[in-house]
């Protein structure tokens, strides 16, 4: 029971991370963009390449990791979100970015194959360590370590407040000078590096492979819409919540019906409380 | 040229493109380009009323391979092991479709444009895990192999007709439906919602109907697609061929019926022109969406339609509102409409 | 709304049906030189490709020995692929292009069991004789499908090999049963649940696992605490059995696992935590295809391995041999028939087939009959050591 929790939270971090990647795109763009997931698995493929094939030191790797998604963020913005915004059709951008994350899931299944492959330790740690196994806590520490950051970054910093300024309403940001467009891309390489180090450090979970990113576009979305959108802490909870409840189910009722069962909760929630649990409320327009 | 010629030469053209397509078994080299052209048809049954929930209503729904596959499940089930008789199974495979997408629709369609999107992924990826866990029902990862229909429509050929009265009827239906006001509300959902409601769209309601109206062509697209593969597993079904029908929409042109019809038939023919292509389909679906939604995304058919007027040199027109204005200062004067 | 763009709609629809047009197909040879066309469906690309890959290596090199010996009664052999990227529909679609348009007189594959449940009866229903690779028992029928051919082993064959070494060889009684969630997977393991009831064992655990899921400790540690002492895993996916493996490794627990060829597949060796892990691991595999207790090849292997090395590479051979032996076995069992045939006839072939008996080639030996269409017999199939892989071959399990 202890180990569907442990794991359960593992993975459930992942999650959580995605989501917080989502509240981050979505507060300066208001795009929910599907290449979230991709961030994540171009981290994972990244970091076992620098590390088995080129050979470079772990931090090197992660690094490098990091930069390449961040990369990838900043392509995101630039060639799936700029143009689209600029019209005002509100649902090109969710082709767009469906669009560019295809072509970068096919791109790596070209590139590195469709095999997972063996993502190497990163801190030197005995096998058998059970629960205590840095797969394990590497990816909760992450996506703890990113929230906060994301909190001191928005409470502390001036950009952090420029964030806010352009997530509670844009027009108005950019009346009063702020360059929209220059904060955005900066938003998405921030989110770009985000999804690259959760992808590093969750690398020992997922192998490195390349049809990690839908699964998880989809599955952060669903941890996202439970926590509600726009929620950090939200999104912790609701990874977490999803994490072990996918555990959960696995384990007691078999791995037949494991969508089934977190596309249930999203549903649940979703007709319950659709803006999620620690969302905010959102006046409709009338 | 007048405009009763023009619309003579149109219906002229037209008639010649349908006798074309109807004799199609006829000219066609052999039996494969028979398959493929059979093929398309299915796909654009299901594409044609998608046409209506993607291109016109503007609800992106990824997830339709997951209607899909329960149309061709329940077709190759009933008619199957329970002996149904295939006209029988269409229809119930239609209806199995449509009460899919009432129940998946209900919750999602008042939700954004992403939630809505994720959600009808997430349920084709439940249909798929469904499938393969009911194994008595539905033979699980073995599969099940579809009957084909009855006679006249057993043959090769026959199926190939059979089709084309199917997708010409849902072509048919759809093409009336977007001409009249249901077309305009649509196209209004999808454009503006604010607007759409303030002028008294039932907005829920109208993306709710043609999204069953979707799921009951996808249920008999299904029927039609077993039938044509004569074999299924839950393998047939991926996520990417859900991808596919949405490229094939947008690329032809939302909003428009011709064009999706068009970018079926071109984007299923092509892997098959060259064995290459084949293999990098998927990457290039991918391109290929990107590219129109960034410069084109009125879609390919309309990107022709501007290119050819501006190398011809026509100014695009405009219809001029030319009202009578004695009439109308008439009307105003005396308070009734004319 | 008028019928927007029908001209340039008009247009493409021709520029369509015109590429469908009748192309331009071979013109017809002087008959007895004309070339003996033989289609190969096989997944080049896709989520199965590394299996794939190396039987493309044994047909293509088998086609070019034959042409350079001169070909088939003065014929050349043409290989015509169709890489069906592991997709039933483009597998289905390439068949039909394969028979109609290509023409080719015969089919080999495709690789893969859920291509395959799919074109068997496409290609039957034509008539054209089928060569088949794919494992799964259904594949095969003499009254439905009686020019569908399999050289390969069935999953009932691998499946009973395993249950015999669990069961009598290691003398184990409480089996655990892990699948993957993937066609292929869950109807082996339903398969491997009845052939372990049919003798009387019923298994302690038995789980269907998403191959993606990213740590099995779980199931390991129920398996455990329902007192399992055997591990038989059967899936074909690498990295769901390097998880097991690592699983099993990380929670210390001395149990053997026995199953699918996969879990002792080339990969896994960097997929494992620690080599140590792939200790007390076994696997079905083959007689053609295991070392000697003084390391020697068969010979008819070694003989295989010299001629073809040139192609594979430099280096050790670092994929599991049997594979390119098998794609090479096709190609010379079709040679065969048609030799025995004196022609292309699929009925002739049909019959020729069907008249083999003991037909030796690298992977097995293969022997068929009026009502059989597994060609591979029983006593070809060993259970190999996982640790043990070199060069493409295993050793043999210790009895």
């Amino acid at each position: 029971m202890l180990t569907v929790l442990v794991s359960g939270l593992a993975s459930g971090a992942l999650l959580a991370a995605a989501a917080l990647v989502y509240n981050v795109m979505f507060s300066t763009s208001k795009v929910l963009g599907v290449t979230t997931g991709q961030t994540a698995m171009l981290g994972g493929v990244f970091g076992a390449w620098f590390m088995t094939r080129l050979h470079f030191p772990v931090i090197g790797a992660l690094l490098g990791s990091v930069i390449v998604g961040a990369v990838f963020g900043l392509l995101t913005d630039l060639i799936a979100v700029r143009r689209v915004l600029s019209r005002s059709d509100e649902h090109l951008w969710l082709l767009s970015t469906l669009a560019l994350a295809t072509i970068t899931q096919q791109a790596v299944a070209l590139w590195w194959g469709t095999e997972p492959l063996p993502f190497p330790r990163i801190i030197h740690q005995d096998f058998g360590a059970g629960l205590l196994d840095q797969k394990y806590w590497l990816p909760v520490v992450t996506a703890l370590a990113l929230a906060a950051a994301l909190e001191l970054f928005y409470r502390r910093t001036l950009y952090g407040k420029l964030f806010l300024a352009m997530s509670e309403d844009a027009f108005a940001a950019r009346a009063r000078g702020i360059p929209t467009d220059r904060i955005r891309a900066l938003s998405y390489v921030i989110v770009g590096a985000m999804g690259g180090l959760a992808g590093f450090m969750a690398g020992q979970l997922t192998f490195a492979y390349f049809a990690v990113g839908i699964t998880l576009s989809l599955n952060g979305f669903i941890a996202l819409a439970v926590g509600g959108l726009g929620s950090n802490a939200g999104a912790l909870v609701g990874g977490a919540a999803l994490g072990i409840l996918s555990a959960g189910a696995s384990y007691f009722i078999g791995g037949e019906y494991q969508n089934t069962i977190a596309v249930g909760v999203l549903m649940l929630v979703l007709l319950v409380k659709p803006a999620g649990l620690f969302g905010a409320q959102v006046a409709r327009p009338v | 040229m007048p405009p009763a010629a023009d619309t003579t030469r149109r219906r002229i053209a037209f008639g010649g493109v349908l006798l074309l397509v109807a004799a199609l078994p006829f000219w066609v080299r052999n039996p494969y380009q028979l398959h493929i052209a059979s093929l398309i048809g299915v796909y654009w049954v299901l594409i044609g009323g998608l046409n209506l929930v993607a291109g016109y209503a503007g609800a992106i729904s990824v997830g339709h391979v997951g209607l899909l596959s329960v149309g061709a499940y329940a077709f190759a089930i009933l008619a199957g092991p329970h002996g149904w008789h295939p006209a029988l199974a269409v229809l119930a495979a239609g209806a199995l479709g449509g009460l899919c997408g009432l129940l998946i629709g209900l919750p999602s369609l008042r939700l954004p444009g992403f939630y809505f999107a994720m959600s009808t992924l997430a349920c084709s990826l439940i249909i798929g895990e469904l499938a393969l866990a009911k194994q008595n029902l539905t033979g699980g990862g073995v599969g099940l192999a579809v009957p084909g229909f009855a006679a006249p429509f057993r043959s090769a050929r026959g199926l190939y007709w059979l089709v084309l009265l199917l997708a010409g009827a849902v072509t048919w239906f759809t093409w009336n439906v977007t001409r009249r006001m249901w077309g305009r509300a649509l196209i209004a959902v999808r454009d503006s919602v604010i607007a759409a409601q303030a002028t008294g769209v039932p907005i829920l309601r109208v993306k709710l109907t043609v999204f069953v109206f979707s799921g009951v062509t996808a249920g008999v697209a299904g029927a039609l697609f077993g039938s044509l593969q004569s074999y299924i597993t839950p393998d047939t079904f991926v996520f990417e061929m859900g991808l596919f029908f949405f490229v094939c929409i947008i690329i032809g042109g939302r909003g428009s019926i011709i064009g999706p019809l068009i970018g079926t038939a071109v984007l299923t023919a092509l892997p098959e022109l060259s064995a290459p292509l084949a293999r990098l389909s998927n990457f290039l679906y991918g391109v290929l969406l990107l590219v129109v939604v960034l410069i084109a995304p009125e879609g390919i058919g309309r990107l022709l339609e501007t290119s050819i007027a501006r190398i011809r040199g026509q100014r695009p027109t405009s219809l001029p509102v030319d009202p009578d204005l004695r009439r109308l200062a008439a009307a105003i004067r005396s308070g009734h409409s004319p | 709304m008028k019928l927007r763009c029908d001209r340039s709609g008009l247009g493409v629809i021709f520029a369509v049906m015109g590429a469908l047009l009748p192309n331009l197909s071979t013109t017809a040879w002087a008959k007895d030189k004309e070339s003996i066309r033989i289609g190969w469906l096989s997944s080049l690309t896709g989520p199965q490709s590394t299996s794939a890959i190396a039987e493309n290596k044994g047909v293509e090199f088998a086609v070019d020995e034959i042409n350079r010996a001169g070909g088939i009664n003065g014929r050349k052999l043409e290989l015509v692929t169709r890489d069906t990227v592991s997709d039933p529909k483009t597998a289905v679609n390439f068949a039909k292009q394969l028979i109609f348009e290509e023409k080719v007189v015969l089919i080999i594959g495709p690789v893969n069991s859920g291509e395959s449940l799919a074109t068997i009866p496409v290609v039957a229903k034509e008539g054209i004789p089928n060569i088949i690779i794919g494992t799964v028992d259904e594949l095969v029928d003499a009254d439905k499908y009686p020019r569908a051919f399999r050289p390969i082993n069935t999953n009932r064959q691998w499946i009973e090999a395993a249950n015999d070494y669990a069961l009598n060889v290691l003398r184990r009684k409480n089996v655990a049963i892990l699948g993957d969630t993937t066609g292929y997977g869950a109807s082996t393991a339903k398969a491997a649940t009845s052939a372990l009831e049919k003798q009387g064992i019923k298994p302690v655990y038995s789980a269907l696992i998403d191959q993606n899921k990213t740590d099995l400790t779980d199931e390991l540690n129920k398996a455990r605490a329902a007192g399992a002492d055997v591990i038989m895993p059967w899936s074909g996916n690498t990295g769901f059995m390097a998880r097991i493996v690592n699983a099993r490794g990380d929670m210390g627990w001395s149990v053997p696992i026995v199953g699918h060829p996969t879990v002792m597949a080339a990969p896994l060796r960097k997929l494992v935590n620690k080599p140590t892990y792939l200790d007390n691991t076994f696997a079905a595999g083959y007689s053609s295809m295991t070392y000697d207790d003084k390391g020697r090849l068969p010979a008819t292997t070694k003989t295989l391995q010299e001629k073809i090395r040139p192609r594979l590479g430099d280096g050790e051979i670092a994929y599991s041999f049997w594979w390119v032996a098998l794609g090479y076995d096709t190609v010379k069992l079709a040679e065969h028939a048609i030799r025995s045939a004196g022609g292309t006839d699929p009925a002739a072939l049909q019959k020729a087939l069907e008249d083999t008996r003991n037909f030796p080639g690298v992977y097995a030996t293969y022997g068929y009959g009026p009502k059989e269409r597994n060609g591979f017999s029983d006593k070809n199939i060993v259970i190999n050591q996982a640790n043990s892989f070199k060069d493409g071959v295993y050793r043999a399990a210790p009895r």
